[in-house]
This record gives C-alpha cells, structure tokens and sequence, in this order.
C-alpha cells in the first residue's frame, strides 16, 4: 500500500496529464454526437455576448455589400408578384389558395460569428430556440444557402457551415435534373469551391451550370442555389463525374441570413423511419 | 506589477487577441497564426507541472468555448504545458536560469535557448491540435503542409510579441 502511494506520488504530474487529456479527448470525440450537447461551444451567452458587440463594430464595414445582396433578393421576390404576370384572359383567373399547404416558413437572423478559416467553420445566429430555431434546420443566404442548424441555446444558434469537412448535402443539376452530393475542397483554394459527385457521365454538365438543393433530405426546400458549375473532372477509372463548383455564398461577407423551419419535417422523417432496414 | 496580475491581464488579452484578430487571418489558405500558446511559454519557471497543466486547461477550455472546437485546444495546450518543465530542464546550463527573472524569456534564458524552448514547443502544439481537427490520416500532404505553415507563422509572432513586450536587461 505504502509501495503504491508512493508510486503514485512520484509520478503525479503523469497521471494527472493523462486525465485531463482524456478528458479533453472525449470532448472531441463527443463533437459528432447530435444529441447530446456539449457545453463547449459558442451557443452560450458569454461568447454570445462578446460575439454580439464585436459583431456591433465589424457590422459597419459590410453595409454597402449587405445592402446589395438584399436589394437584389427584394428584386427577385418583387419579380415573383401575381401582378408581373399579364393574363390575356381577364374573364377566368387561377386562384392559389396556399392556406393550409404551407410547407416551409422562413426566420431572418443575425450572423454575429463566421469562420471560414478552419476545417470545420461554423456560424453563431442571433436567434435560437425561443424564436423558434430547431437543430437540423436548414440555413440560406440572400445568395445561396449556407448550413444546417446544430446546437441551440434560448437566444443563440450555432450553425455547421457548408464550409465544414464533415458536411454534404444532397443537390442536383438544375438543367437536367440528376442528382449528386456536394461537399467542400479544403485547401488552398479558400472558403469558395466545393465538390459535386455521384454525376454519371452520360449527363451533359456545362461549365456555368447551376446546382440546386434536391429537395430530398426536409431540411432544403427544393430550388435553392448551391452553386455553379467550375471546372468538371472526367475521372478515367469511374462512370461518374468529378465536379468543382464554386459556391454561390460569399461565405467572408455573411450579415442576414434565413433559418428555414419545414413543417412537414417530422411527418416525412416519421413515415421514411417506419420502413424496415435491411 | 505582480507576475499574478501580468497573467490574468495577458490571460485575457491573449485569448481576446486570439478569437477576434488571428482567426480571422488566413494565408494562402493555409497558415493561420496560433500566438495565444505563448501564455503558457511565458508562465514563471517556479509553477509546478501540476499548476501549469491546470492553467493550460482553462486556457484552452475559453478558447474552445469561442471557436467551437470542444477540448482539441484544451488538449493542445495541456501536452505543451506537460511537456514544458523537460524542455527547459533540457536547455538549462549548469546551475538554472538566472532566477532574478522569474519568467521565461529572451532576456533571461538568451535567443538560442529561447527560440529552441518555442519552437519544440510551438511545433508539438500544432501537431496535436491539427491532427485532432483533422482526424484521418488520408490527407496527409494537406496536415503536414498547415503544421508547418502556421508553425512558422506562430513563431514569427512570437518573436515580434519577445522584441516588443520581454523586459530588459538592466
């Protein structure tokens, strides 16, 4: 016993170092879990707080390109009015009743921190669970879309940016319709191309394509713009294409940006989860 | 002013530094400049491992708090703050440091020696962190190539932070 307590004594330092390295360790290993919420990241209301006032300052400095990625987002809604659209025939009119078919709803927030500099960047938003943000919910730009919602506090949401090395959503070709995965190219081209696989090669892909979200994973309504189409790689031992595409999110200029709630979200994840896995 | 004092202050400052300036420089795409380790460099030489290896997780915890990266600096922070005493021991002449300076530094300990102590340091400092952001093997190039990077980076900050801030020889 004396033998042991002395053991331990002498190499103190080494244990204690273990410990607390392990104990660092399985916060990193716990990042990945969803469910569980580590209490280490910036959803809370001390960095909230700093973030906020820093955010009060740099703010300044964006406002003419914050202007202008919203002046054009109000020209491309104006452009959606019903009163664009002439109709010869005044005698008949299609009436839209959208009461009761409303799928998704949109919640403007405020980016207070952005980094695109790591490997895995995230977003922290002005705007968390008391306003009505969820985990899993998607993130859009005025130029594209941006994230997927991932830890929420009462006042703050962090967000996984698509600049993130774990990150893939499902788009496909706006022109023909095919769809593939999207990932971001780490490197050392910057916080702008991304990855576009599983394209087969009997496609047609031009360079200026654009590339939608698909619709198909409830967090992205279907038609919102990912990116567009850089450079395509015929890869010589596979049937299907390596795309590079450049986003269409400056993600070094993001002010406003949209949390989209999908209010059939729970109805399509609950009739998917009841087919069996085989 | 006390040496406490100085490392609250520098505490502070250096993770204010840190989360709003640094991080948000990046060159090439590649190095980003980790200064905030010298806190732990320039600890006193008296604190035992124990003390520094507490230190180093607070340290390191406030900084995951702001950059979303749960313990990967904490751990960083820690394996350097272990690693320090037998560092120094290593670099030591005969008979230790002068002690009347109590803190690591160009003045007390000489370039050489110094800029060794940093750069043992800086350089297993990057390694542990990146290798915990990155987390596979696959690309290893890339790993390689941003240790490397942004350990230069780190360690030319780190002299500038010497030249500037290390007390002088009177």
């Amino acid at each position: 016993m004396r033998n042991l307590i002395i053991f331990i004594r002498r190499y103190f330092n080494f244990f204690l170092f273990l410990v607390i390295l392990i104990f660092c360790l399985s916060l990193v290993l716990r990042r990945n879990d969803y469910q569980r919420t580590s209490f280490i990241n910036s959803a809370n209301s001390v960095s909230g707080y700093f973030f906020r006032k820093y955010n009060n300052i740099q703010y300044y400095f964006h406002l003419k390109k914050v202007n202008d990625s919203l002046a054009s987002l109000n020209a491309n809604l104006l452009n959606q009015l019903p009163v664009d659209f002439a109709s010869p025939d005044t005698t008949s009119a299609v009436q839209t009743d959208t009461a009761g078919k409303r799928q998704y709803r949109y919640l403007p927030a405020e980016v207070i921190n952005n980094s695109v500099n790591g490997l895995m960047n995230y977003i922290t938003l002005y705007r968390g669970s008391d306003q009505g943000v969820e985990t899993g919910m998607g993130v859009v730009g005025p130029q594209g879309i941006v994230g997927i919602v991932r830890r929420v506090s009462p006042h703050y949401a962090v967000v996984m940016s698509l600049l993130h090395k774990d990150m893939s959503i499902s788009a496909k070709l706006l022109n023909t319709g095919n769809f593939g995965t999207v990932k971001w190219k780490p490197g050392s081209s910057g916080p702008f191309y991304g990855i576009l696989k599983d394209i087969p090669k009997n496609v047609a892909v031009h360079r200026g394509d654009s590339v939608m979200t698909s619709g198909y994973s409830a967090i992205f309504p279907p038609g919102l713009l990912v990116g567009y189409i850089e450079k395509v790689n015929e890869l010589s031992a596979s049937n299907f294409y390596e795309i590079s595409i450049r986003f269409a999110t400056n993600f070094r200029s993001l002010q406003y940006v949209y949390v989209i709630e999908n209010f059939k979200a729970k109805e399509q994840h609950d009739v998917e989860s009841t087919l069996p896995h085989e | 002013m006390s040496e406490l004092l100085k490392n609250i202050i520098r505490f502070i400052l250096l993770i204010l530094l840190q989360v709003f300036v640094l991080n948000k420089v990046m060159l090439h795409g590649f190095a980003t400049p980790y200064l905030y380790l010298i806190f732990i460099l320039l600890l006193p030489f008296g604190t035992p491992t124990w003390a520094l290896m507490i230190y180093a997780l607070l340290f390191g915890l406030c900084l995951d708090l702001f950059m979303n990266t749960p313990g990967m600096h904490a751990a960083a922070c820690v394996v350097i703050a272990y690693l320090r005493p037998f560092v120094l021991n290593l670099l030591s002449p005969q008979g230790g440091f002068e002690t009347v300076k109590k803190t690591p530094s160009v003045t007390s300990m000489g370039w050489t020696p110094f800029m060794t102590y940093a750069i043992i340091l800086v350089v297993v400092h990057h390694i542990v962190y990146f290798s915990l952001e990155f987390f596979d093997l696959h690309n290893i190039l890339l790993l390689l190539v941003r240790i490397l990077l942004s350990a230069l980076v780190s360690l030319v900050l780190i002299v500038l932070y010497e030249m500037l801030f290390a007390p002088s020889r009177r």
